[in-house]
């Protein structure tokens, strides 16, 4: 009979893993427990070895086997819960294989109702079988607590029995401490559960971890000194999660081993430093993150750069979660930016002036920081960025102190501007608009300085730093519009904090869900909390994508359609008007911006473009939506058609989500346009926009960028292809050359890089010259299809302010060389030119920059 | 759960190599050069834990023992504690060194089942079984046991066994 068993057992191993389950059957009939132990070896052990055949067929065919024979499961849970008569040996394995199936499929094996068993298993004496059982309850109680609970007091019975040495064998003591495993395992399975509810468990398992904590020092044997400490750091772990530090002589303990682990941040070994980090975030509460997050910010300057980013944006979420107060936390964030600002994610300090924004009280006191830091003489640039937004914003606020005048403060952040990169000097005009809303009285030297510099940038190449420049002038010839339009931004909604969910981000995949994370997802941030924010929007989600978006960049964007349309006189011929609900892009929404059908989130408002008057009217106005009609204009007869039920369209967009677009001014209705390009026109595309508002009826004319060189798309030729090309045009209309005198100077990299913003590809190496420059396109729309266009410019060495272009295309209708021609002829020159003023009347929107080609041309690169 | 044991030698050379999770052979040369790579830079004054998220998948740490000619690498994840492991490694060690007499590489070299009975009597399917190392030896010497005694079935030939058993 046994080595009938043994066998069967045997053969199972040269066939698959479902026989092997198969032969557990004749093994329960046999009483001989050496066969039963060695068919228990036999599915777990295969995992290593056989898994890969079972994965290589199909999962089902691999379960339909496994199924009828289950019953060899029901032997295996006999085996571990009742049958205490078996050998230790046997039940060991017993629970670890099943275990091992449990993994594998957790519908196969059934634990309902194990809780009574799991409470029995947990009172073996048998330490051997004990480590095998704690194994099998934490991967059960990793993915269902609550029907646990009964098993709660008896895990903090076996700490207390390893923990006071009671009826321990000698032989499962590791250089005298008991069994360091079980009491590790017991920790892990103790930190699933929230906290405890029953008192006496609760003395109970805070005073094994008392003596864990007081007990545990360095002793001279390496061994011991690893056991003890691997208890130590699981108690930790344990105590750090049951919350129990509020008794002051542990506390004490514990920022004993603190010091410990912040010199461990100095260890030679990274992934002890690592580690420390780690423990030190996980350890963090509200009475040690001062010391904590100022440690740390010590240790930035010395920190490995492959370990800064980590610090800092670990630095970040302990001072936001565990502020005792904001100005503390402002604080930090400003030192970590200084510090370290290569590391700070913008997030952080998006955070920072969310923060601020929301907190009144902290707004002076974050201006002032700011300004001292500005007043340092190397700075880094994230600094610049969030000082200036700081002090655009509550400057005023500052106005009493001495060294805080508009003009002081004006004068120190122009100092930055030469030495920051666009996205800065965005941030810096928006900053300089700010401060000369507040230049109450007028100090016409200071208006005068900011004018001169938005006039400077108001041609510059980068679009987003232009369309600030041309606005904020425009703007400032409002005038009291100005103060309306540049108002303070208004509160931020709450929402997660982006770092946490950042640091969340890190997925690992283990075999158990690690109760640490499971815990920081039940936890929120207690700084959210502080802020005295009003609710708002009650009926609006807010979105939990983390952060909401800035100011800044908020604004950019719309402003970056506002000036593109703004510059959009030229040609391009608007076919289809497809609203969507589900915009990849925001045009139309960013246009209604400043008609005030903006809003969620609030704050993506951008200051410049609010209109309270408008707001207001739509706000008196609920049941508003009736009388809209969505319509397109033909400003090119046949040349639109529309596709789809405008109306039918109007009412999705306007209707969406809330049923009534007006319900809530702050409802944002995003709407992309799609745009085909019947031919080559140097028409403008406008839509109308039009509503009535009670019995007066606004209309206005938005312009929209689609401007030929978005219809352009970039091409490589070979050297052979081009002049195959090139030589088969010959002549005006085909080619066309003329000689540009007068340009502003512009060295060939230079040009090559207007050319790539303008959709042509340079192609270097064609021409021998290195004085000139060839570069391709194709240019695509509904009449020509794909056209190619040939552009060669010859420059003279010698004297950079002329030019000879020839452009060559097949087509001789397309208007587009014209145009390019203008474009490179205008631009450098930065003088008006003769061509057309645009046909259209003014869009009431978009005053600025008609008549300055430079602006426009950098408007379309 | 613990995802390999890897024993090497400090020239690279596996000898013995456990998974707990199914690798083709050709993925376990493969990770166990990257093993020696990751071990054999490091000096012995810096810690025994290494994180080897680029070789085992993320989350994956690795302890391990230099002791004389022989690493002793344990790779597992998350849910086990690092020294934890780090006493296991030496409760295998103890227990090797109580099956043999004073271990030395070629032992392990001669008597390869010896040690995968073992460390199959210490970890089953990547879960620590037994931490006492006389528990252990009983089980190892009760299967030995069982094999001599049943003369059809010989999981190691006679003649390799024979020649190299102690």
């Amino acid at each position: 009979m046994k080595k009938a068993g043994v066998f069967i057992a045997f053969l199972a191993v040269a066939s698959s893993v479902a026989l092997a389950v198969a032969s557990l059957d004749p093994c329960a009939s046999s009483s001989s427990s050496k066969v039963v132990q060695l068919s228990l070896s036999l599915p777990p052990g295969l995992g290593s070895s056989r898994e890969g055949d079972v994965r290589l067929g199909s999962r089902k065919g691999v379960e339909d086997k496994f199924a009828p024979r289950f019953d060899g499961l029901r032997f295996i849970e006999m085996l571990v819960t009742v049958s205490s008569s078996c050998r230790p040996l046997v039940r060991k394995k017993a629970a670890l294989c099943l275990l091992r199936l449990y993994r594998k499929n957790p519908d196969v094996v059934n634990i309902d109702g194990w809780s009574d068993r799991m409470s029995q298993l947990l009172d073996e004496r048998d330490l051997g079988v004990l480590t095998s059982v704690m194994s099998l309850f934490v991967a059960i109680v990793s993915n269902n607590v609550e029907a646990y609970w009964n098993c709660l007091p008896k895990c903090v019975k076996i700490l207390e029995r390893l923990g006071r040495n009671q009826d321990v064998p000698q032989e499962y003591t590791y250089h005298g401490i008991p069994s360091p495993w079980i009491q590790v395992k017991t920790m892990r399975a103790l930190q699933y559960f929230p906290t405890i509810e029953d008192p006496n468990t609760r003395r109970a398992l805070f005073e094994v971890l008392q003596r864990i904590l007081m007990g545990t020092d360095v002793v001279k044997n390496v061994n011991k000194n690893n056991a003890v400490h691997a208890i130590l750091f699981e108690a930790l772990a344990l105590e750090n999660m049951t919350r129990m530090l509020l008794v002051s002589d542990v506390q004490d303990i514990i920022k004993s081993h603190q010091a410990q682990i912040i010199i461990s941040l100095k260890d030679p070994d990274i992934s002890i430093r690592r580690r420390a980090l780690d423990l030190l975030y996980g350890m963090c509460d509200v009475t040690n993150a001062k010391d904590i997050v100022e440690e740390l910010l010590q240790y930035l300057n010395t920190a490995d750069f492959a370990m800064r980013e980590e610090l800092a944006l670990k630095a970040a979420i302990l001072a936001e979660k565990f502020a005792p107060d904001l100005s503390w936390y402002v604080d930090v964030i400003l030192q970590l930016i200084d510090k370290a600002g290569d590391f700070v994610s913008d997030d952080i300090w998006y955070r920072v002036v969310q923060f601020v924004t929301n907190n009144e009280d902290l707004q002076p006191y974050a201006a002032a920081k700011a300004r001292e830091y500005l007043e340092k003489p190397a700075l880094h640039e994230t600094m610049v960025k969030v000082s200036a937004y700081l002090l655009g914003e509550y400057s005023h606020l500052l106005a009493r102190r001495t060294g805080c005048t508009l003009k002081e403060i004006f004068i120190i952040i122009n100092e930055k501007l030469p030495t920051v990169t666009t996205s800065t000097v965005a941030i810096l005009l928006s900053t300089y608009a700010k401060i000369l809303m507040h230049n109450h009285p007028p100090d016409p030297e200071l208006q005068e300085q900011i004018w001169s510099i938005f006039r400077k940038y108001e041609s510059c190449i980068d679009v987003e730093i232009q369309q600030r420049a041309v606005e904020y002038i425009a703007l400032c010839n409002k005038g009291a519009a100005l103060v309306d339009v540049l108002a303070e931004m208004p509160k931020f909604p709450e929402r997660q904090s982006a770092l946490l969910k950042k640091a969340e981000v890190a997925e690992v995949d283990t075999a158990e869900q690690s109760a640490i994370r499971i815990r920081s997802q039940q936890q929120t941030s207690n700084a959210l909390v502080v802020t005295d924010q009003r609710p708002t929007e009650g009926s609006l989600p807010v979105s939990q994508l983390g952060l909401v978006r800035m100011p800044s960049e908020a604004s950019t964007q719309d402003q970056t359609s506002f000036q593109d349309e703004g510059m959009t006189k030229e040609n391009g011929v608007i076919t289809e008007v497809v609203p969507q609900d589900v915009p990849p892009a925001d045009l139309l929404g960013d246009l209604l911006g400043s008609l005030a059908i903006n809003g969620s989130p609030a704050t993506a408002v951008p200051v410049e473009q609010r209109n309270q008057n408008l707001l207001s009217v739509v706000e008196a106005t609920p049941e508003a939506a009736g009388p809209f009609t969505l319509t397109i204009v033909d400003n090119q007869p046949n040349s639109i058609q529309p596709i789809v039920n405008i109306a039918e369209r109007f009412n999705e967009l306007c209707l969406k989500d809330s049923g009534v677009l007006y319900e809530d001014p702050h409802i944002q209705v995003q709407c992309p346009l799609e745009f085909v390009n019947l031919r080559a026109s140097r028409d403008v595309a406008v839509l109308d926009f039009s509503y009535k508002f009670g019995t007066a009826m606004v209309n206005v004319k938005l312009r929209l960028p689609a401007v030929i060189n978005k219809f352009l798309q970039p091409i490589s030729v070979t050297a052979e292809e081009f002049f195959d090309q090139w030589k088969s045009l010959s002549g005006p209309p085909l080619k066309l050359q003329e000689v540009l005198r007068g340009v502003k100077p512009l060295s060939l990299p230079e040009i090559a890089n207007l050319f790539t913003s303008l959709h042509l590809a340079v192609n270097p190496g064609i021409d021998t010259n290195p004085n000139n420059l060839i570069a391709c396109t194709t240019f695509y729309s509904e009449s020509t299809r794909a056209t190619l266009c040939l552009i060669r410019v010859e420059t003279d060495p010698s004297d950079r302010t002329q030019l000879r272009i020839t452009i060559a295309s097949g087509d001789p209708t397309l208007t587009l060389k014209e145009r390019i021609k203008e474009y490179l002829v205008n631009i450098p020159t930065q003088t008006p030119s003769a061509v057309v003023a645009p046909l259209q009347p003014q869009s009431p929107v978009t005053p600025v920059a008609y008549n300055d080609p430079g602006a426009m041309l950098a408007g379309l690169l | 759960m613990i995802r390999a044991v890897i024993v090497m030698n400090t020239q690279g050379k596996p000898r013995l190599l456990k998974f707990y999770e199914f690798q083709p052979p050709e993925k376990q040369q493969e990770l166990t050069r990257s093993v020696f790579a990751v071990l054999s830079g490091r000096p012995d004054n810096v810690s025994n834990f290494v994180e080897t998220d680029a070789i085992f998948g993320s989350g994956t740490r690795l302890v391990y023992k230099h002791l004389a000619t022989l690493y002793f690498v344990f790779v597992f994840d998350s849910c086990e504690n690092e020294l934890a492991m780090l006493d296991l490694i030496q409760v295998l060690v103890e227990t090797l060194d109580r099956c043999f007499k004073n271990v030395c590489e070629l032992d392990i070299v001669f008597n390869f089942n010896k040690m995968h009975t073992i460390l199959d009597e210490i970890i089953f399917g990547g879960q620590v079984l037994e931490t006492s190392s006389e528990r252990v030896l009983k089980a190892v010497e009760e299967i030995s046991r069982l094999e001599k005694s049943s003369s059809s079935v010989s999981f190691v030939p006679k003649s390799v066994s024979g020649r190299f058993g102690r």
